[in-house]
């Protein structure tokens, strides 16, 4: 697994991979959807599968001594360190905002505030793009348009909802500086991580399953 | 020992059937996998390299492929038509990629066959001619410790000193113990280098028998009409400039058969039903 990794870092990884994950700085603008960042992430797991088809990489990686289904493993895991380094960004740059920023400019009104509950929203979201993404991707991997703009469809729908959810009165603690409500706020933060977790292990389970039975 | 055994091998397809197929290739051996176009050369190859899904058995230097799947392809250098994976990036970065997969990778014999086949490493592959594409891929196969070559139309685009080269290549490989299976249209390539053929049409196993066996067997006999072909139950007759072409199966009678003969009227057989 370890050398399918690092094949993927050197011969598969699109530079919109480490590109996007700058995007973390979003937060940072005034009054801005925050949630557009995950999904320029999985624009950036788009455009690093169809540089693998292009490459022929699939054909090549499975006449290599590993199992099939391991090939498309290790690249969900790829993705996941991105999105991943994404999280943590996001995490260090909300940090600072609530460091430096004044009260009044931590509360965001065009969507979710920018605090610790705001990254377990962008687990989900990250999550949600994994399972619709890589099933059907690894179903047909000459296809990656189809699948990825099914996932973004499915991603922006979330999205929509969450902003929704933000303007309800019980989601307004959500939408308070990290100071205030803390303990609900990190609830929703492991809950979106545990979320992430078990959504892109099924995610991975069938891409394997799937490819399995994909004739390169 | 056999290098490769294949056991009841099948792919089913909407308009084609592979097999079931059984053959097998000794350990030292240079096999050609031949048949016309459509015949399952290539369905054959990347069956047995699970690059697609299909039935049956296939065990390489007695190792399971679907129990023992990292080990047995440790143990193949597979080209499958060509080396057209990643043009943009220079052989150095595709070498280093694939050195990671073997733990008997050896950096100085890879880079002894580089030399050896000119190859200049910090080209990008898209810079490369097809010759040295294949030349590329046996690099890698053979750094790595291939025991066994699965070579999928490896000579096809090449002019034929470079198949010359080639043949050249796979005749030293077989001086080092290392098996060859590889699948060709070139029937004058294999006369030079096989032990071995594997002769599929229409998906069926036509024949898998040492080469020289193969050429003993027909004798290729001409006739001046189709009744007199007929008569000595000649196999996949057709007509030629002045009269009729058929094989026959009696040492003493008409010429030696070419394997293109042989593979051209047993074609011709198949396509009458007999």
């Amino acid at each position: 697994m370890k050398a399918l990794i690092k094949k993927e870092f050197s011969l598969c990884l699109h530079p919109t991979a480490a590109i996007f994950l700058t995007f973390a700085a979003f937060v940072f603008v005034p009054n801005y959807p925050y949630e557009v960042m995950f999904f320029f992430s999985g624009l950036s797991v788009f455009f690093m599968c169809m540089a693998a088809r292009e490459n022929g990489d699939l054909a090549f990686t499975c006449a290599l001594p590993v199992k099939k289904c391991e090939v498309s493993l290790a690249r969900i895991l790829v993705a996941g360190m991105f999105q991943c380094a994404l999280l943590l960004l996001t995490a260090i740059c909300i940090a600072v905002k609530q460091a430096c920023f004044p009260d009044e400019m931590l509360v965001n009104l065009a969507g979710n505030s920018a605090n610790l509950a705001f990254c377990g929203l962008g687990a989900l979201l990250l999550g949600s793009f994994n399972l619709v993404f890589f099933p059907l991707h690894y179903h047909r991997p000459e296809k990656v348009g189809v699948p990825f703009l099914i996932a973004a469809a499915v991603q922006f729908m979330l999205i929509g909802i969450l902003i929704l959810i933000r303007h309800l009165p019980f989601a307004a603690p959500l939408c308070s500086p990290d100071f205030a409500n803390v303990g609900l706020k990190l609830a929703v933060l492991l809950a979106g991580l545990v979320l992430y977790c078990m959504i892109t292990a099924l995610a991975a389970r069938l891409s394997m399953k799937n490819f399995e039975k994909v004739d390169l | 020992m056999y290098a490769l055994e294949v056991e009841h091998l099948k792919k089913v397809y909407p308009n084609f059937t592979l097999g079931p197929l059984t053959f097998s290739v000794e350990e030292g051996q240079i096999a050609g996998l031949i048949g016309r176009n459509g015949a399952g050369k290539s369905t054959t190859l990347k069956s047995i390299m699970r690059l697609i899904s299909s039935e049956g058995v296939v065990r390489v230097f007695g190792k399971d492929f679907s129990r023992e799947e990292g080990a047995a392809k440790e143990l193949i250098g597979y080209v499958g038509g060509g080396f057209r994976f990643y043009p943009d990036r220079p052989l150095s970065a595709v070498a280093r990629a694939v050195s990671r997969f073997y733990p008997h990778w050896d950096e100085k014999a890879f880079q002894r066959y580089a030399e050896e086949y000119s190859l200049i490493l910090s080209k990008k592959v898209r810079e490369l001619s097809e010759g040295m594409k294949i030349k590329f891929s046996l690099a890698l196969a053979l750094s790595h410790g291939a025991k066994l070559l699965l070579l999928d139309e490896p000579t096809s685009g090449l002019d034929p000193l470079s198949r010359e080269d080639f043949c050249d290549t796979l005749l030293a490989l077989k001086g080092q113990g290392v098996t060859v299976l590889f699948s060709t249209h070139i029937t004058s390539d294999l006369m030079r280098v096989a032990d071995r053929i594997v002769y599929l049409s229409g998906g069926a196993l036509l024949a898998d028998e040492p080469l020289d066996a193969l050429l003993k067997r027909y004798r290729v006999k001409r006739f001046s009409s189709r009744s007199d072909a007929d008569m000595v139950w000649a196999i996949g007759v057709k007509a030629v400039k002045d009269g009729f072409e058929g094989l026959v199966m009696v040492p003493s009678d008409g010429r030696e058969a070419t394997l293109d003969e042989i593979m051209i009227h047993l074609e011709y057989a198949q396509k009458e039903g007999v």
